[in-house]
């Protein structure tokens, strides 16, 4: 079973073709804020790599967020209008589950943590689990700060992972029982993303492609209250 | 905490922009409220000197954000035209906010609950004369704390200064 995997909810770019969990291909590029530009190139260069074709794949799986409106909103669409094209559905995973799954052979508190620029960050904590991670709170938009305040709370170990780390490295140094994951997983994980969606697929727990939302965890859909305007 | 201080003109309105410009650092966000005619973009012209801008700004009201490019870039924001909240996030305020720029909001406290927590909110006012403005300076924002003492200062500096 072929899918087509992409996450752009952070700065970076990362497109992925699978087959039965593994990954086939991947293009990953960093920090040029240029979903829109580089998505639809990189996935036309690994078809042609893999010589997969776009007919063989069984679903999209795209990372849902949380994060940056511009960058999501172009992965999200993108994997919603292939997914009605093709007429294949869709696999959305948040994707601070792909910053924790590739540490789950941890026994400490996994805390993934992505820039969500405004000085804030969005995180959600995870428990190993036998195969994968279990949350252990709701995906939450919060200063590094409060965070901080959260974790400091808790008594047993903890890794950090995810870009929001090293953009609040002093805020986070202050948490004396935390350690910080390495460089590679700072970014969401595009296998972990194919290994994730394969495995829901196979569960048959897919979307139909309108049903899909991204998930912002900001305010969105309020109107504006003018009191003056239209005079 | 917050602080007031008087200004009778535009030049007058700049040049205490001017003054808090210079205190200025990238990421910073400050939310202008007032009417029309109030001096938002008369203030935004003092920050945008104090940046070190030479070119001339405008307000955005037409073009709903303009960005200028300097040793602090700044980014000048006007929502006055827009009715939802989407509408911000379809013009990549995620990005705009980002960590090199100041960025400066007018009619920002319309949709203070899309804008960042720790911030400068300013609100001016119609003074008695018609070039008479009171500006209110809120620097509860978290990292406006430390430069409190500052802002004190230059407001104290114009003359009808009161503290509130």
């Amino acid at each position: 079973m072929h899918l087509l995997a992409l996450d752009t909810a952070t700065e970076q770019v990362s497109v992925a073709i699978g087959r039965d969990g593994a990954v086939l291909g991947a293009v990953q590029l960093a920090g040029g804020r240029r979903h829109a530009e580089q998505l639809a190139p990189a996935i036309e260069y690994l078809l042609r790599e893999t010589g997969v074709h776009q007919d063989q794949f069984a679903a999209i799986a795209v990372g849902r967020g949380p994060g940056l409106f511009t960058g999501l909103r172009v992965g999200v669409t993108t994997a919603k209008v292939m997914a009605q094209a093709l007429r294949i559905p869709v696999v959305a995973i948040p994707t601070l589950d792909l910053v924790a799954y590739p540490l789950r052979h941890t026994s400490r508190l996994i805390v993934a943590v992505l820039d969500a620029r405004r000085k804030e960050v969005f995180h959600a904590g995870y428990h190993a689990v036998p195969g994968g991670v279990q949350r252990a709170w709701d995906y939450t938009v919060a200063t590094p700060a409060e965070l901080v305040a959260e974790l400091e709370t808790f008594t047993g170990g903890i890794l950090l992972a995810g870009d929001g780390v090293a953009r609040f490295r002093d805020e986070f140094a202050a948490l004396e029982h935390a350690e910080r994951a390495g460089a590679e997983h700072s970014t969401p994980n595009v296998a972990a993303l194919v290994e994730l969606a394969s495995a829901r697929m196979e569960r048959e727990e897919f979307e139909q492609p309108w049903d899909v939302h991204p998930l912002y965890l900001r305010q969105s859909d309020a109107e504006i209250e003018w009191d003056r305007r239209g005079l | 905490m917050t602080c007031t201080l008087a200004t009778s003109s535009p030049e007058q309105t700049r040049a205490f922009a001017q003054q808090l410009g210079a205190l200025l650092q990238p990421g910073d966000v400050i939310v202008l409220a007032g009417e029309m005619g109030a001096g938002k973009t008369a203030f935004t012209k003092g920050v945008a000197l104090a940046l070190g801008i030479d070119e001339p700004v405008a307000s955005p009201t037409f073009t709903i954000v303009r960005e200028y490019q300097a040793r602090i870039p700044l980014v000048h924001v006007d929502v006055y035209r827009l009715d939802h909240v989407q509408e911000l996030h379809d013009l990549g305020l995620d990005d705009l906010l980002g960590e090199e720029a100041v960025t400066v909001v007018e009619w920002g406290d319309k949709v203070s609950a899309a804008l960042p927590g720790d911030r400068l909110d300013i609100r001016i006012e119609f003074g008695e004369g018609d070039d008479d403005r009171v500006f209110t300076i809120d620097c509860a924002g978290a990292s406006w704390v430390a430069r409190r003492d500052a802002i004190v200062a230059i407001a104290a500096s114009a003359t009808s200064a009161v503290e509130g």
